[in-house]
């Protein structure tokens, strides 16, 4: 699946984009990408085991929390975007 | 007065006179300042449906008790007027440091009546105040303007003016203050130019005095630090701007693209994101008076057919130019809105009417003939080109000049417009936030987003997350976001600070700075005041539930894709629902018994 990173989770990612072969819940792609990015990356996104307050998770557009929250479970063919907590307007 | 400066200035340009008159207290006490306290002046002086560019108009500068102090952001004021774009009551905020200078010289704001005879400006230096003859500015641009006036006054002082598009009557002209910055919707700098009224300079050298200085430090100390802890005020705005929003509305699939016709997903999203300004032009952020924030962009265009220099662009104009017009090109963007800056331009409708005259060219309403050159989506050379045409008002520029309503409308298209209440909405689409629907249609100065951003609540996720996609819970947010938003308008600080702070933070800084004993719903009581006395200002212009609408676009046409496809707004659901909230009739009309509750009785 593709998965995307937006402003400064792109640094810490140090890719935009990354295509990983995976299956299991949006919990567990979190973990997966906290280990193959690093500490930097798992700070961005976690805190403790639970899903940071200052990121945005989107599947397929839709923002998890309206979704399964961490339980949501991935398709081979979602996409899905990590953003910062981030405003504007 | 503390907070306030107590002195408002009445400046009537057809007898040239010069009036300073005391702040009423009753009103300030009930609207608070800046957009609050100029609707009330234009309720109680001018008559709502008068012809907004003829001399019976009125034009108000005004800032708030805060603006000017050491409160979070506090450098904003606003320019109040019946506006010529909607025909509603007009009202544009700014900051830079322009607002804090005019309480610094001792006035709270300026009411500017009649008409010249002759191009004049306002030059106010501390308590002298004086006409000045304008004649040598008439056509300059903003920056020539600013530079002369800084000359021949001191270069120290502050000036808001008009550009070209002001003088010549422009319906979406701003005023633009600090060289960049602008009072930019509903056509305040198109007040100015009928006024003949070129610019007001005002160097102050006075301090704005709080009631209680240990308390208010300690209020303004805790805000402060809030916004730099937020990850919003504190990393995402300084570092990206507020172009950060164009990939998270574009994977959202509710960027609006070509005219709102393709839906919600622009394949060239990333090339005109606030990441991609960092990373190619930007030279680094810049803030208004007193700002721990920053959101404001210098930019640089280095090389190419599309070189320049300026300030932005915000997202607002990064969408407008860009998914708008079906045009990649982030440095076009960029020049198209420095022209903005520099003739005096409003960069959401002046993006948003290249938009629909792309649409109508594409329809063959518009002729290669008509235009004067070709006009597909996509073109990055037309959107500079026009821009700079629509501010001389030279060729087609001139028919862009009156807004994609009146364009579409004379070609009898106006459904191709996408503006409520004849003013083009901004960079969210209402069929993939539905709440951004109603915010749109019951804006009291027609499409915008700044009257109630519900894209917080539904995009953001600040303070609560509300599922974008259904109407429930949409009326009663709104409502709260309409109210609380007229306070930090009135307050004269930056409305984003209201994403790390609430109300308690809010009225927090007010009672200490005036002073007040009253309650955080007391204060919040004061935005609800405000917004029904802007509903009744536009009810008395003429206004009827029927202009409570979207374009028909959002309400027939489904999006095709992302996760709001199959989508239209559901306005009539939460139209419904908002009335009632409101606590007015069925027809829209606020009732007695809420008038008498709001003191508008």
């Amino acid at each position: 699946m593709k998965v995307k990173f937006f402003a400064h989770i792109r640094d810490c990612a140090g890719v935009r984009e990354d295509t990983v072969q995976f299956s299991g819940t949006v919990g567990e792609l979190l973990l997966y990408l906290s280990n193959k990015y690093g500490n930097t990356f798992r700070g961005a996104v976690l805190a403790g085991n639970q899903v940071s307050d200052r990121v945005i998770i989107l599947v397929n557009g839709r923002n998890i929390v309206h979704l399964d929250g961490v339980d949501t479970v991935l398709d081979e063919e979602d996409e899905v975007s990590i953003f910062p907590v981030v405003a504007g307007g | 007065m503390i907070g306030w400066t107590g002195c408002i200035l009445r400046v009537n340009l057809s007898e040239g006179t010069i009036k300073k008159e005391a702040l009423a207290r009753s009103d300030a006490r009930l609207y608070l300042g800046g957009r609050g306290l100029g609707t009330k002046i234009m309720m109680d002086e001018v008559d709502p449906r008068v012809d907004p560019l003829s001399p019976e108009n009125k034009l108000i500068f005004m800032t708030g008790p805060l603006t000017g102090t050491m409160a979070a952001s506090p450098g904003r004021y606003m320019v109040i007027a019946k506006a010529p774009l909607t025909g509603t009551i007009g009202c544009a905020n700014s900051g830079g440091h322009f607002g804090p200078e005019l309480k610094f010289a001792g006035y709270d704001g300026i009411i500017f009546e009649g008409k010249a005879d002759q191009p004049v400006y306002l030059w106010i230096d501390d308590d002298k105040v004086e006409l000045r003859p304008a004649g040598h500015l008439w056509g300059k641009n903003v920056f020539e303007t600013t530079d002369k006036l800084l000359e021949e006054t001191r270069e120290d002082a502050r000036v808001a003016c008009i550009g070209p598009a002001g003088e010549k009557g422009v319906l979406f002209a701003t005023v633009m203050n600090d060289k960049n910055r602008a009072a930019g919707r509903t056509g305040m700098g198109a007040v100015m130019g009928a006024k003949n009224l070129k610019a007001v300079v005002v160097r102050g050298s006075k301090s704005v005095e709080v009631a209680d200085p240990e308390k208010f430090l300690e209020v303004c100390t805790e805000a402060r630090r809030k916004l730099k802890a937020h990850p919003v005020t504190g990393e995402g705005l300084p570092t990206y701007g507020t172009g950060v929003l164009v990939n998270i509305l574009n994977q959202m699939g509710a960027l609006p693209t070509r005219n709102w016709r393709d839906g919600g997903i622009f394949e060239h999203a990333e090339n005109i994101s606030g990441e991609a300004l960092v990373e190619k032009y930007l030279i680094r952020n810049k803030g208004c008076f007193g700002c721990s924030i920053g959101c404001g962009r210098l930019t640089k265009i280095p090389e190419g057919k599309f070189k320049s220099f300026g300030e932005g662009p915000e997202y607002e104009a990064e969408w407008s130019y860009g998914a708008a017009c079906g045009v990649g090109d982030l440095a076009a963007i960029c020049q198209a809105n420095f022209i903005c800056n520099e003739l005096g331009l409003d960069p959401i409708t002046m993006g948003a009417t290249i938009a629909c005259a792309m649409e109508m060219y594409e329809k063959g309403i518009l002729s290669k003939e008509e235009v004067g050159r070709e006009l597909n989506f996509g073109d990055a050379e037309a959107i500079v080109e026009l821009t700079r045409m629509t501010g001389m008002r030279d060729g087609f520029g001139d028919q862009l000049a009156l807004g994609s309503y009146r364009l579409a409308e004379k070609w009898g298209h106006s459904e191709l417009s996408m503006s409520v209440k004849k003013q083009e909405m901004p960079a969210y689409d209402a069929r993939g936030v539905q709440g951004m629907g109603l915010s749109y249609a019951t804006s009291n100065r027609g499409g915008c987003h700044v009257r109630g951003y519900m894209t917080s609540v539904e995009v953001l996720g600040i303070p609560e997350k509300l599922d974008p996609l259904v109407t429930d819970e949409k009326a009663g947010w709104l409502k709260i976001f309409q109210d609380l938003t007229a306070v930090f308008d009135s307050a004269g600080i930056c409305l984003f600070t209201s994403f790390a702070l609430g109300l308690p933070d809010l009225a927090g800084m007010l009672r200490a700075a005036v002073g007040w004993g009253c309650t955080d719903e007391e204060i919040l009581r004061i935005g609800e005041r405000i917004w029904n006395l802007e509903r009744l200002f536009n009810i008395r212009a003429g206004f009827t539930k029927a202009d409570d609408t979207l374009p028909p676009r959002l309400l027939e046409e489904p999006l095709p894709s992302g996760p709001a496809r199959g989508k239209v707004n559901q306005l009539e659901v939460m139209l419904k629902e908002y009335y009632v909230v409101r606590g007015w009739n069925e027809d829209g009309v606020p009732t007695e018994e809420k008038m008498a509750e709001l003191s508008l009785r």
